[in-house]
Order: C-alpha cells, then structure tokens, then sequence
C-alpha cells in the first residue's frame, strides 16, 4: 500500500509540474517591439501596417514582407512565411506570430488582421435590407 | 409572440414535471407519477411547438424577427436554409433543447422500466429546464424592433436577411451539428443517472442501466467530433482535420472524460469497486459539456482564437456561468453529502490485474482531458494572472498530450490481455510474448523511413501494440462470441487512428509554391500547372492546377473569393485523395499580372483550314489530335483529352505545329497551353459540335502574348501544397472505433434489459 500511495504521488506531481511548465512556456504573450525583443522566443507582436512603405510578395522564397509600427512608435520588418491574408489591405491591425532574428528582422509563421468586424449586425444594416 | 409564450408555457410545464416527480418520489403516491410523465410530455410538445415554429418563420422568410434576418436570406437552398435554424445561438440552444426533449422521452420510456424513473426524470429535467431558460432569456423570437428599439421603427419588415455566413454555407452544415448537439444531450443523461444515484443511495444498480446512454454519449458525440473534422479539413481549409482550436477542444473535453468513465464503470460492473470515481466522473461528463458551452458561447475568449465569438451580452454569461455553479455546485454538495455513506469496496486490485489497468487508462485520459482544458482556458488563466489575455501557442497541445498517448497506447493493449483480478506474472508475460515482440519489430521496421525522434517511436510502439493485442484478443472474441468484441474493435480503431495522427501530421510536408500560369513547378515530387481560373456561381473563383506524377494528370481546383459578409477571403482547398496519401491543395492569394495582361490576349474561331492572325502571327487550324490513349480519371468518370493541331508562323519565321490540349473531365476542364516558340501561348477556349452531320467543328483559341522575365505579364497563383501520408488511417480509425461503440451500446442495452429487476 504505501510504496503504491508514493508511486501515485510521484505521477501526480510529475504530471502537475509537467503541466505548468508546458503552459507558460507556450503561452503566447501579446506584446510591443521591445517587448518581443527582449523575450527573445516567440510571441504574438501587435500592431498596424506602414502603408507609406512598400509591402510585398516574393515569389521566389514565397514570403511576404512589411513594416509594422508598434503602440510605441517603433517600427519593424516583418517577414511572413507565406502568402499575406487578403485582407490584409483592409486590416486596422495586424498580430504577427513569430520571433526576432538576430538581424532585427521579425520572422513571423502566422499573420492574423483585424478587421472591423460584421458579425455583430447594427441598426443601419437592418433599415438597409428594408 | 406566440413563440415567446410556448416558450414559457414548456418552461412552466417543465419546472411542473420536476415537481411532480419529486413529490411522487417522496410521498410515493401515483398521482404525482402520472401528472410528473403528463407534464413532462407536455414540455416536449411545447418545444417541438416552439421548433417547427421558428423552422416556420425561416422558410416563409418572416425578417421582421432578428434572429431569422440575422441567419437567413432568401437565396439560400432548402438544405441551407433550414440549416440557419442553428446557425446563431438562440437556434442552437433552440436544437439542443430539442435534441434534449427527444432523449428525454426516450428516457422517460426506459428509466419506466429500469426504475429510479422518478429521480432521473427530475434531474433530467432540470436540464432541460436550463435550456429553457437560456432561450427564454435569449430568445430567437425577438422583433427587430426589439433588438434595436429606437432606431428601427415598429412593425418595420426587413426585405432581405443579412444571410447565413458563406463560411458554413456547405453540406457539412446540414448534418455536423446536429449529431454533436445530439452527443451533448446524450451527456446530460449519465449525470441525471449518477445524481439520481446520489439522491436514492443506491450506489450499484445505475451503472447497469446508465452504461448504454454513457456509450451511447460517446459514440454520437464522436461522430459529431470527427465530421466536424473533416469539415474543417475539407471544406474550411484549416490546413488539416485538427486545429485545437477552443471549439474543437471544447467538444473533446467531455468526449474524453466520456471515454474514461466507460473504462472505470465497467470496473465497477465487475467489482463493485470505483463507486465515488463513477459517481463524480458520469457527473462530470455533463459539466464539462458546461464549461465547453460556457467558453464557446460566452464571448470569454474574445480575441483570442480565430473563431469570432460573439459577445452575446451579460445575461447570457451570468446565465451561464450561474449554469455550471448551480449543475456542478448542486451535485458536488451532494456527492460530498453521501462520500462518508458510499460503500467502499473491500477487494484490492492487484497491479497485475485488468481492473488496474482499466483505471490507469482512465486516469491518463482524464489527464489529457484536464491538460486541454487547461490550454483552451488559456485566456481565462492569463486573464487572472497577468491582466491580459493570450492564448496558448498550438505546440502546447501536441507536446502535453503525446506522453499520455503513449500511455493510453500502452494500457489500451495491455487491459485486453490481463484478466480480471487474477494474472499471475507468468500468464502476463505469455500472452505479452507475441504483441509486444510484434510490435517492436514493426515500429523498428519503420524508423529507416524516417521515424527517428524517440517521443514518437515510443508513441508508434504503444499503438502498434495495442492494435496487435486488440486484434488478437479481438479474434478470440469473435470466435467465441462477436458481440462482446465491441471493446476490442474500438481499441483496434483507437490504434490505428494514433497510427494515422502520428502520419498524417509528422511526416507531412509543406510547401508555398508560386505557380505562374502556364508554367509546370515542381514541388513535393508533383508537376504543378496553374492553367487558369474560372468563375463559379456569384463572385467564387476556382483555381484550376493540373496535377501530374508519373504520367498520371490529375486536377485541382482549390477555391478562393472574397467574402463580403465576412470582410476578407474565403479559402476552400482541393483535396487529390490517394489510397496511402492526400496531396492537398489551397489557394493563398492570386497576383496579377504585370499592366497590360488583358490587352495581350486575343482569340478567335476556327472552322478547319482556316487560317486567321492572332498576335501578328499568321495561324492556321490543321485539325484534332486525339490521343490513342485516352487518360484514366481517378474517378472512374467519363474524361477526354484532346488537342488542336495549330500551324503558326512569325513573319520571316519558320513555321511549326502547335498543339495545345484540353482535358474535360464531367464538368472541369484543365488547359494545356502550348508555346510558339517560347514566345505566345495558344490554348483551347471552347470546341463547338456542328448541329448536323454536313457541318464542321468551330475551334475557339486563345493566344497569349508572354513577355520576357519570369512572372512578367502573367499571374501568379500562391498555393500551399500539403503531403499528408497515411491520413485514411485517422478516417478508418475513427470508423472503427465508432463500429465498435456501436456493438458495446447494443450489448449493454441487451444487459440492462434482461437484468432490470437485478442487482447491479
């Protein structure tokens, strides 16, 4: 009985520190430039578009790239792993997930807009479809 | 109006049945029996009232009620149309009580039979008075004016609805919700057994007549899982059959906890043992389908996912979180209430035993279940801790629960060898021999082939085993008696799904192609051709790639438009389906080509012999080349190929035959352009059939001007182009698994019929 109540003690513990350690080291923390610069791993930087500087397509190495500026004023390349969302051009802010390089480049795997949304309907459309 | 009335007179009958049932259960006497099954029905019918009702507005387009305007437009389908019934909440709360009403009679009949009907009833019908509730306070019923009292005047009828989100407008809308909202009422069942249980002290006798509905709870809602899977897959175009997404995850969660309550009844049924473990899991399997709504429906995890979760206002969320406090907080008081007067059965299990097993299994699912839960209530946690909310990165969910998967592998294997209560370690090792040597040698097969990180050796090795110790358990089984293998099949799909998981999702390759059109690429071992886009009804795009390996062309034509109701692109990928792999195929964005694109494309028709200038080169049509060898269609559907035969010369050029082909194939045809000399592409715009048989046939081509440079001039589609071997076997699992399921609902409920009077 008693190495048996120690045995399943031991598996709990395991399992709960295991668990823990695996949730803050996934958690995805939404941040500014500096932030994700000083974190070094990998988060989910926020921000909106330059549109003053160009934002591309390359086909050759299939990503895309663009400026964005920060809450703070900062600005940063970005490059994403793929084609931009199509929206793109529509989106009042961006969240890029990925990590700084050592370059100062923002490699980024994800790129999710925010657009204003529709899904909340308001009085206006109503009296529209009228 | 008269919606909002049944709605009450159901809620008021309802709260009546629960009454009576009590009464009748603690005075015992008849009247309050019959009048709790009269009001009970009485609530059914209301809401089978209030259901065709609202089925009622929608196809007869009544937009002056927000939720019908909301969902609903008259262009839509009959199929898509009635879909919109559960397209928002209200209507999904609305099936859901339904769903629930019906499982509720179903009940009724059978718990008439098997006793406790009383108890049972009365618990179940608080659920049903919950949803009640739900849609009284948020009700589909609601006028436009009502919603937006003020700024649209009363007794204004809105035209047009705003329609149903092109997003679910597909098939799969028409059946996956229903089947997971019938799972959810299914789980309602094991916690109106259990509490009931609590109520009437009598810890044994519910297993037996719960134990059907609990599989049959996990059966449902593991169709319901699984279409909803190949519905993102297929359709949706997440990248694969599984995202851990918070709406995924939150109909897992009770799945999972679903699965391991079945593993510990079942010790119960033969020991008598695990009778609070039952008790607090049956219960949970209800609370965690809670907690799902709650995440999903309460607008809590707000940005975090790319699910838009609407805001559905403070009564919905106070109603639902007061929900789980009131189901979870009532049942666990009570169960506190009884721990001390729960008998706890005297027999130790041996470590070598099957019931020993059995809990180890349970317990290694109710840990993955807690894990994700864990990570889908990320924003929560953060929310708390840090002020801020953020989600987990997906990793997190991979990396958390294949260590437990190599434990439920392992035990999956190892419960169907042990015998109840008495293996000796002799008879253990004799029948681990065979598997467990089997297994070794298959997965130590398969790691030349690039199986090399240990986590996933041992993952394969657990499934391997435990497919191997099924099957062969399974065997004896059937030769003895094929209703009882019902366990032993389901473990055999749960194994060969891991099999698939591991696959599909390891040893799947990705690539970003750029397909300028008319150019083959080569990429993941596939010839790709972007041949050119064609419209599709509204403003949908179809992106047509041929697809070549070997000689053998196939087409895909992955979709992609802009949505205006939902302000941003709709992807729907194409999928070539292969017995041992998909090569799967989505559009991620079109660039145009350089300025002047439209203005270098000329075409013209052609009746044989006649000669035309397109492109300032003089062409001529010779003739048809029709290929000996027409290609096979993957489909087995009727497909031709044939090719115009074009003799064109430059001025002070050579001449040369220029053959482009056209391949139809039912109602998709793939262009092959062809090149004069490397300069104008020449393709197949239409063959027009004479109408008699004197007439001849009109050719229409289209000539291309290219321009030097790559790209230049022409378009460019993106696509992302996925390898995913082996990924029939996560469908073939999934099957086998719910084959099983299937039997072991239908062997228990056989046992909790001939045993009703019985002890448990």
């Amino acid at each position: 009985m008693k190495p048996k109540v120690i045995a399943a003690s031991v598996v709990v513990v395991v399992f709960i520190v295991f668990g823990a350690y695996s949730f803050l080291d996934s958690n995805l923390e939404y941040t500014n430039i500096e932030g994700a610069m000083k974190k070094g791993k990998k988060v989910q930087l926020v921000g909106t578009w330059n549109r003053d500087k160009d934002a591309t397509f390359d086909p050759r190495t299939s990503t895309f790239t663009f400026y964005l500026i920060d809450d703070q004023g900062r600005e940063c390349k970005v490059v994403l792993d793929g084609a931009a969302p199509n929206n793109f051009e529509l989106a009042s802010s961006v969240v890029a997930k990925g990590r700084f390089t050592t370059d100062g480049t923002f490699e980024a795997s994800e790129l999710l807009t925010k657009c204003p949304s529709k899904y909340e309907a308001e009085a206006a459309e109503v009296a529209k479809t009228g | 109006m008269i919606g909002g009335l049944l709605l009450k007179l159901a809620f008021l009958a309802c709260l009546l049945s629960i009454l009576s049932y009590a009464q009748s259960y603690r005075t015992g006497r008849s009247v309050y029996l019959t009048l709790g099954r009269v009001f009970y029905h009485g609530t059914v019918a209301a809401i089978i009232l209030v259901a065709a009702l609202l089925l009622y507005l929608i196809l007869t387009h009544q937009f002056q009620f927000t939720y019908v305007w909301s969902y609903s437009s008259r262009d839509l389908p009959l199929p898509l149309l009635i879909s919109t019934f559960y397209a928002g909440q209200e209507g999904s709360f609305m099936l859901w009580a339904l769903f629930t009403s019906f499982i509720g009679i179903a009940l009724l009949r059978y718990t008439q039979r098997h006793g406790s009907e009383q108890t049972v009833m009365a618990v179940f019908g608080t659920i049903t008075l919950m949803l009640l509730l739900m849609l009284i306070v948020k009700s589909p019923f609601t006028y436009v004016w009502e919603t937006w009292s003020g700024e649209v005047a009363s007794g204004f009828v809105p035209a047009e609805g705003r329609g149903l989100n092109p997003l679910l407008q597909n098939y799969w809308m028409v059946i996956h919700p229903q089947v997971l909202f019938s799972g959810f009422a299914a789980m309602g069942v094991p916690y109106a057994f259990a509490v009931s249980a609590l109520i009437r002290r009598e810890y044994q006798s519910w297993i037996r007549p719960a134990t059907p509905w609990l599989v049959f709870g996990v059966l449902v809602l593991g169709l319901g899982i699984m279409l909803g899977g190949y519905w993102a897959y297929e359709t949706l175009g997440w990248g694969g059959y599984w995202g851990w997404d918070p709406v995924e995850n939150s109909s897992l969660v009770p799945w999972i906890v679903a699965a391991a309550t079945i593993h510990t009844t079942l010790i119960q049924r033969k020991s008598g043992s695990f009778v609070r473990t039952n008790l607090a899991l049956s219960i949970l399997c209800f609370l965690a389908v809670l907690y799902s709504t709650f995440l999903t429906r309460s607008g809590v995890l707000g940005d975090t996912s790319v699910h838009s979760f609407v805001d559905p206002g403070m009564w919905v969320y106070w109603l639902l979180v007061g929900t789980i406090l009131v189901f979870g907080g009532g049942a666990a008081l009570l169960l506190l209430r009884r721990w001390k007067d729960v008998p706890v059965a005297p027999t130790k299990h041996a470590s070598s035993s099957r019931e020993f097993a059995l809990f180890l299994g349970a317990a290694a699912l109710i840990a993955t279940a807690i894990l994700v839960t864990l990570g889908t209530s990320a924003p929560l946690i953060t929310d708390v801790f840090y002020s801020a909310k953020s989600a987990v990165d997906i990793s997190y969910y991979a990396r958390t629960t294949l260590p437990l998967g190599i434990a439920i592998g392992v035990l999956a294997g190892l419960g169907q060898l042990l015998w109840w209560n008495r293996t000796t370690g002799a008879e253990v090792l004799a029948s681990l021999r065979v598997p467990v040597l089997l297994a070794v040698l298959m997965t130590g097969l398969l790691i030349p082939f690039g199986l090399t990180e240990p986590l996933f050796i041992l993952f394969v090795l657990g499934a391997v085993f435990a497919l191997l110790s099924n099957a062969i358990v399974g065997y004896r089984i059937f030769k003895g008696n094929p209703k009882y293998m019902g366990g032993a099949v389901a473990h055999v799909g749960i194994a060969v799904m891991f099999l698939g998981f591991v696959a599909s999702s390891e040893f799947d390759a990705t690539e970003t192609v750029s397909l300028p059109e008319g150019e083959p690429v080569a990429a993941l071992g596939y010839t790709m051709t972007y041949t050119g886009y064609r419209q599709l009804e509204g403003e949908r795009y179809a992106f047509n790639v041929a697809v070549e390996k070997g000689g053998r062309f196939r087409t895909v034509a992955p979709v992609m438009y802009f949505s205006a109701y939902n302000n941003g692109l709709i992807r729907n990928p194409d999928i070539v389906n292969l017995v041992s792999r998909d090569l799967y195929v989505a559009a991620l964005a079109l660039e145009e080509g350089g300025e002047g694109t439209q203005q270098d494309v000329e075409r013209s028709s052609f009746r044989q012999g006649e000669r035309r200038t397109l492109q300032g080169l003089a062409v001529q049509f010779l003739g048809f080349e029709i290929p000996v060898m027409q290609p096979v269609s993957a489909s087995g559907g009727e497909r031709t190929r044939i090719g115009v035969r074009l003799l064109v010369q430059a001025p002070g050029r050579e001449p040369a035959v220029v053959i482009p082909y056209s391949t139809a194939e039912r109602d998709e045809t793939v262009d092959e352009p062809a090149h004069y000399q490397d300069g104008v592409a020449f393709s197949i715009a239409g063959v027009t059939l004479p109408d008699n048989e004197n007439g001849s046939p009109v050719v229409e081509i289209v000539a291309r001007q290219q321009k030097e440079g790559a790209g230049k001039g022409r378009d460019t589609l993106v696509v992302e182009a996925t390898l995913k071997p082996l990924i029939n076997l996560v469908w073939a699992g999934v099957i086998i698994l719910l084959v099983g399921l299937g039997t072991t609902v239908v062997r228990r409920s056989r046992e909790a019929h001939t045993s009703q009077s019985g002890i448990g």
